[in-house]
């Protein structure tokens, strides 16, 4: 008894439902022998892990769907252990370095030249090489990234990458030279209205499109998230009907409370409430960036047009810092000050100069 | 030269205008220009004239015209002056010592007081809602108000005369600080103080007190030429103190003043009278249902400064000692005056300040929010009120050292006696000191007691370079300050200890000692425990053998090194008069252990075996230490006799000080003596170490100095974290009259680097801005102010944090401390500071809610982990999409359905790889709607959930590596399993039952195993694997390579 959004998960690249020339690339290439390294970008949702599993199947046939998790111990240089994760078939491996925060450049050193320097010993093998699959390559650190480009270059022969980011900003351009640039956009919501209805009539649930189309608005055209809305609004209600609400995450409607919060009333005691909210979400991991950036879009339908292109440069701002500093609290806590501030003087049709 | 202010608002004819200006400030400054000299003054002081005449004189305007005439009347009986204002007097007298006749007074003061909201009205739009009820007041208090402004009138016209006067007054009391210097008879000026000033100058001289009247009598000859009228002078000569007859004629020609024994002089009188007074609001009526209204505590704390103090550099210039002898007592919020500021300024000019107010209480110094309580007591008792301005006035107008008032001259006696006490035991000292040297002189040991203490001292003729806290070590009991209780307990103890020795320690005895063989003296520092100690031993007739912490005290040490003494008589006493019979007394043997909390890491078990010696010594122990609460002294508990020692009251070690500073020639008056005690924390070594310093820099010292120095030598007592964000936010620094300078605001933060940012981040929003306060008309503007402010800290904060990613991230710059002092403390601060009242200091939640943070990160990374197989998404991902679902379908529907829903459940974490912790921990992840706290299941379904998922075993994606113990063979790390080779088959199943199949069989042979339950069969498996097993955890045991292996024989069995 799976989840909808992994037990409809295409296997081939054949099955899969949009990005048809991507998958023909991707084939072609899978098919050609010559496996560039792939940079394969595009935000969450958008399919990214699905095409990598299609194409290790394309490359070395149902086998490399055998997975399982191993752990291996690295020593980093001050001799501090680390325990990681790696998921691994018999011709590729999985790792996700940020698991290790800072030391992912040990991990990357010590594994990749491992896995580099040992040839494929399975003659039934189809490909030479092993592939490993790099996730979240967009938060390696410059150290890891650094002991990456050689690596890719001098063990070409045993070891080819794919790399896995939301977006190629962070990963230094030589790394970016050395790999075949792929990206995998969202989908569209038409697109995912079309997924929505066939995993609906797999599952035997009444299509229902008005539905269907709203889920896929509401997911900000991420499919993960739109195929889990699905299945919780059909968990739900028995029989949704187009007028069934649909339940939004946690933190989201958490994050509507405050935006409400902020705009009913500005003070110095409401600010304080708002940071027990804002603790809340942070301390059950929802990342002060996405808190940022979700309460900007929950603030703007509330407030005057003239104030938002001053809202969103502060929200811009403050989410900078975030990146920034260390205590996103700060942050987070200054952006809502700022914003009431703005809102209150805005309000008064007056401004306040202190610069006596 | 007020002049001009007042035809400002009056725009009378001048005479007219000058007549009527407030009669308590004008009379205050003017008193106080005069001092000073009288042209420069106009400029200083318009600060104050300005706020306070406008005030004034306002209102009474249509009252003027009558005045005036009242005025000329009063100007002609001018040279009578003094009758004018008598009944007068009286009256006021009267009323305030009966409460029934207590209106027309307090209405007549309040309406000074209330005028001053009202005129402010005017200028400054204050939105007052009184001021209708004022304009009452007024009307109603007219005839009042009319009496009232005449009586001011008076006093103006006093004042006008006075000001030629003045100046004069001035020069004498200048002539006569110079004559001090020669002459000794001209100066004692009828004042204590200046008495003992003399002594110190001519240390030699045992004056006795005598001498001063004639003085005064001369003094006031003088003042007589210079200036006043006779009659003034003749209510000037009862000033001078135990001038019985005078001062008979003067209780029977005038009422009672502040003091009610005493009468003033005239003069006294006047200026006394001339104080603006303001009522006392009526207490709160205590109420009949006996509810009581609270007083809020934290309404009133950290309001120690007002918003607008006033810059210390305006306080009046008073007469040196001008309060002498007077008791002050503040209640409520001041306006323009902190508490502390005023205290200050009451002590340095030699006022008291006391707690409560009581009947001999000179005057309250009234402010906002006054509490019931104290209220109560001043209508009780009838006490004068008066608030900032009658303060100053008081300090401006009143004579050096208190002048000739009754309270001065008891306080003045006060001081002539104790001077008395100095001088003798300065005389008693120098007996010592010659008995001494004689000693030294036939170089026989002395022995008797006094100058023992002094024993070591030096050659009769060299000077003596014995530190002062030596030299002036108490030699007798009644020369220790304070804790004369605690001494004569100890010399009781260490007297009866040869007969308790005999009873075997069963006797209590009164005190309950007697049962003890060590008694335990502790205090904190400074204060004469050792000396107590000491001293007792010696006039007790002991000998001391003595370890402090410059000895080892290990337990082997104390053991052995004891031993000897415990047991021993000394043989001082057979030497000491060579062969002769041995002398009693001193075969007595007392140890005692200093220092005893000193025992550091060095003296391993030092305690302990100190503790076990206390319970079978033969000779009295006396242990000493600072602290009796540290866990380490815990031994001593029921061992010894605790003997707390206190630190003494500031006028037990006043007279001590005094009369060490009188020996040695130093010019201290008492309340720079009180200064130096009450800054040390009444460190008595401490303030012998300063005078004795102060000694090599002059022979005097000022009130400032002394401040300063006991500022300096203060012990750097490091904040709480509290206390640094109360110091910041609420304690006044801030404030235009805050003379705290940033690198002290900045030295705050230094006293907890890692705690300050968090604290003042946790608790910056609860103060109220003081800056904002000037929005306070309008609630719209000030919230926008307020919220503006808190927006800049917030910033500011919010900078400080990317300074402390600096210093604490990857860079290390240290050296960006004070940066980050600046932008996370102090700016933040600077914007936000003011009053927390209401606000409860809060401790940082951020330590908290941080390391919850990284407790539940780890949870969803080890979620991620086991789903991993199933599921792509990243944490971030996991937590933002699957919980939210997950959440409904684990622990909704456990909280809905019950235990029906169980095995769905189970079946639904099984297929993620999820484990019993892994459900805990997405219940405590939800927030909002599905916070764990809106979510209780019911504790069966639970039950049977934890049962049910116990009793099966479930699949476990892998294991963790730190929890596979030392593998036997070579470690995983050495031989990653993707070098190994195994027979791989392209299956034709479709995949997922392929994966499925294979995981299953791996996880059960290889026991990926939760359930205990499941560990047995699982062992099984294979035998190498059983062993490892009784290793390790019930949860995981495994070793690549072995997994390997068994996924191997799994396939092949297959």
């Amino acid at each position: 008894m799976a989840l909808l959004v992994d037990k409809h998960r295409p296997r081939t690249l054949e099955s899969l439902t949009y990005h048809p020339d991507l998958s023909a690339r991707l084939s072609s290439l899978a098919a050609s022998g010559d496996f560039p390294h792939l940079l394969i970008y595009g935000p969450s949702g958008a399919g990214k892990k699905t095409r990598i599993t299609a194409t290790l199947r394309a490359l070395y046939g149902p086998g490399a769907e055998k997975i399982r998790i191993d752990s291996r111990v690295f020593l980093t240089t001050s001799n501090r252990k680390l325990e990681f994760n790696i998921v691994s078939s018999n011709y590729h491996l999985e790792i996700t370095p940020s698991d290790v925060g800072n030391y992912d450049r040990v991990v990357i050193q010590d594994l990749l030249k491992e896995v580099a320097q040992t040839q494929q010993v399975d003659l039934a093998a189809k490909q030479r090489f092993k592939v490993v699959v790099i996730n979240e390559a967009d938060s390696l650190t410059r150290d890891a990234q650094a002991a990456l480009r050689r690596t890719m270059e001098k063990y070409s022969p045993n070891l080819r990458l794919m790399l896995l980011a939301n977006s190629t900003g962070n990963i230094i351009a030589p790394i970016r030279s050395r790999c075949l640039l792929m990206r995998v956009a969202a989908p569209t919501e038409a697109e995912i209205m079309d997924v929505l209805a066939k995993v609906g009539k797999k599952e035997n649930y009444k299509s229902c499109e008005d539905l269907e189309r709203r889920i896929a608005h509401d997911s900000e055209r991420n499919l993960r998230r739109a195929l889990l809305m699905f299945e919780a609004v059909h968990a739900q209600n028995d029989n949704p009907s187009d007028k069934t609400s649909i339940p939004p995450p946690d933190w989201e409607a958490l994050i509507g409370v405050i935006a409400t919060d902020i705009i009913s009333e500005r003070s110095p005691a409401r600010i304080l409430q708002v940071r027990a909210k804002l603790y809340d979400l942070l301390t059950h991991c929802i990342p002060a960036t996405t808190i940022l950036k979700t309460l900007t879009f929950k603030l703007m339908p509330k407030i005057d047009d003239g104030l938002k292109s001053e809202v969103i440069k502060w929200a811009a701002f403050y989410d900078h810092r975030i990146r920034m500093g260390s205590k996103a609290i700060f942050h987070l806590e200054a952006f809502v000050a700022k914003f009431m501030r703005l809102y209150e003087g805005n309000l008064l049709g007056m401004d306040i100069d202190f610069d006596d | 030269m007020p002049s001009d202010i007042r035809s400002f608002f009056g725009g009378k004819p001048a005479a007219a205008v000058e007549k009527p200006p407030p009669k308590a400030e004008a009379t205050s400054k003017k008193r106080g220009r005069a001092r000073k000299v009288v042209d420069d003054d106009d400029d200083d002081e318009v600060v104050t004239p300005k706020k306070a005449t406008p005030k004034k004189a306002k209102i009474p305007e249509p009252e003027a015209q009558e005045t005036t005439a009242d005025d000329f009347f009063g100007k002609g009986r001018k040279p009578k002056r003094t009758e004018a204002v008598r009944p007068e007097v009286k009256k006021t007298n009267g009323v305030a010592k009966d409460t029934s006749k207590n209106t027309p007074k307090d209405k007549a003061s309040s309406r000074a007081k209330k005028d001053s909201t009202y005129t402010g009205l005017d200028v400054d739009e204050f939105p007052d809602d009184m001021d209708a009820d004022e304009g009452g007041d007024n009307f109603k208090s007219e005839a009042k108000v009319g009496r009232r402004a005449g009586d001011d009138y008076q006093e103006g016209t006093d004042d006008d005369d006075d000001l030629p006067l003045l100046p004069t007054k001035k020069r004498a009391s200048g002539k006569q600080g110079k004559a001090k210097a020669e002459d000794d008879d001209f100066e004692p000026d009828g004042d204590v103080d200046i008495k003992e000033d003399d002594d110190f100058v001519v240390p030699d001289v045992e004056e006795d007190i005598k001498p001063a009247k004639k003085p005064i009598k001369k003094r006031k000859a003088a003042a007589i030429d210079s200036d006043d009228d006779d009659l003034e002078v003749e209510e000037k000569q009862p000033s001078k103190k135990r001038t019985s007859p005078l001062k008979k004629s003067r209780q029977t020609t005038k009422p009672k003043m502040v003091t009610g024994q005493h009468e003033e002089s005239a003069e006294m009188k006047a200026i006394f009278d001339s104080i603006p007074t303001v009522n006392a609001p009526e207490p709160p009526p205590k109420a009949e249902d006996g509810a009581k209204p609270k007083f809020q505590y934290g309404a009133h704390a950290n309001s120690a400064t007002p918003a607008d103090a006033l810059d210390p550099s305006q306080f009046p210039q008073g007469q040196e000692n001008c309060l002498a002898g007077l008791t002050f007592v503040f209640t409520g919020q001041l306006q323009r005056l902190g508490r502390e500021q005023g205290q200050t300024l009451i002590k340095q000019y030699g006022g008291k300040v006391t707690g409560a107010p009581s009947k001999k209480t000179s005057y309250v110094v009234l402010g906002d929010d006054a509490g019931p309580k104290k209220l109560q007591t001043i209508k009780q008792h009838g006490i004068k009120t008066i608030n900032e301005d009658g303060l100053f006035a008081l300090i401006s107008k009143l004579p050096a050292n208190g002048g000739d008032s009754a309270a001065a001259e008891k306080f003045a006696e006060k001081q002539a006696k104790e001077e008395e006490t100095i001088r003798k035991a300065a005389a008693e000292m120098e007996r010592e000191e010659k008995a001494r040297l004689a000693a030294k002189a036939k170089t026989k040991p002395q022995s008797s007691g006094q100058a023992g203490s002094q024993s070591k001292g030096k050659e009769p003729d060299a000077p003596d370079n014995r530190l002062w806290t030596v030299r002036y070590a108490p030699t007798q009991l009644n020369q220790i300050c304070g804790n004369k209780a605690q001494v004569d307990k100890l010399a009781r103890w260490l007297r009866a200890f040869p007969k308790n020795q005999k009873t075997k320690f069963k006797m209590p005895g009164a005190d309950g000692s007697g049962t003890f063989r060590a008694v335990m003296i502790h205090g904190p520092p400074g204060i004469g425990k050792t000396t107590a100690a000491h001293l007792v031993a010696k006039l007790e007739g002991y000998d001391v053998v003595e370890s402090n912490a410059s000895d080892t005290r290990s337990k082997k040490l104390v053991e052995t090194g004891l031993k000897g003494v415990l047991s021993t008589t000394s043989l001082m006493g057979y030497f000491s008069k060579g062969a002769e019979e041995v002398e009693e007394g001193k075969k007595k043997l007392v140890l005692i252990m200093d220092e005893v909390d000193g025992m550091s890491a060095g003296d391993r078990g030092g305690v302990g075996a100190l503790a076990a010696v206390c319970k079978k010594s033969q000779i009295p122990m006396i242990l000493i230490c600072n602290d009796r609460k540290l866990p380490k002294m815990k031994p001593f508990d029921f061992v010894t006799y605790d003997m707390p020692f206190r630190r003494p009251t500031t006028e037990m070690i006043r007279s001590r000080i005094s009369t060490i500073a009188f020996r040695e020639g130093l010019k201290m008056p008492p309340n720079i003596i009180n200064a130096l005690i009450e800054g040390t924390g009444a460190d008595i070594r401490q303030v012998v170490n300063m005078i004795s310093t102060a000694k090599l820099d002059s022979q005097n010292m000022t009130y400032d100095e002394s401040k300063d120095m006991s500022k300096a030598w203060e012990k750097h007592i490091v904040l709480k974290p509290w206390e640094m964000v109360g110091k910041i936010l609420g304690g006044g620094l801030f404030n235009a009259a805050s003379q705290s300078s940033l690198n002290e605001k900045q030295e705050l933060y230094f006293n907890d680097h890692e705690f300050a940012p968090l604290m003042l981040q946790e608790n910056y929003l609860g103060t109220k801005p003081q800056r904002a306060n000037k929005y306070q008309g309008n609630p719209k503007m000030h919230s926008l102010a307020t919220l503006d402010l808190v927006s800049k800290a917030a910033d500011s904060i919010s900078d400080g944090d990317l300074a402390d990613r600096m210093i604490h991230g990857t860079q290390q710059q240290w050296s960006l401390m004070p940066a980050h002092a600046m932008f996370s403390f102090v700016r933040p601060a600077s914007f936000v500071a003011g009053t927390m009242a209401g606000h409860q200091t809060r401790f940082t939640a951020w330590l908290g809610k941080n390391s919850n943070q990284g407790k539940l990160m780890r949870m969803v990374k080890e979620i991620q982990g086991h789903m991993r197989l199933r599921v792509s998404a990243d944490r971030n991902e996991i937590r933002q999409t699957y919980m939210p679902l997950l959440f409904d379908r684990l622990v909704r529907r456990l909280e809905d359905d019950g235990k029906e829903a169980v095995p769905d459940v189970i079946d639904l974490m099984d297929h993620y790889f999820l484990t019993r912790e892994d459900w805990d921990a997405i219940y405590e992840i939800g927030v909002g709607d599905n916070d764990m706290e809106k979510h209780k299941i019911e504790s069966q379904a639970k039950a049977t959930f934890t049962r049910l998922y116990n009793k099966a075993s479930h699949p476990m994606p892998f294991m963790k590596a730190s929890q596979v113990l030392a593998p036997k063979r070579a470690p995983a790390k050495d031989r990653p399993d993707l070098d190994e080779a195994f027979d791989e088959s392209e299956d034709d199943a479709p995949p997922d039952d392929v994966k499925d199949d294979e995981e299953d069989n791996d996880l059960s042979k290889d026991k990926y195993v939760k359930a205990p339950m499941k560990k047995k069969p699982a062992a099984g498996a294979s035998k190498k694997r059983k062993s490892k097993a009784a290793d390790n955890d019930d949860e995981e045991e495994e070793e690549e390579p072995k997994t390997k292996k068994g996924k191997t024989k799994a396939r092949a069995k297959k």
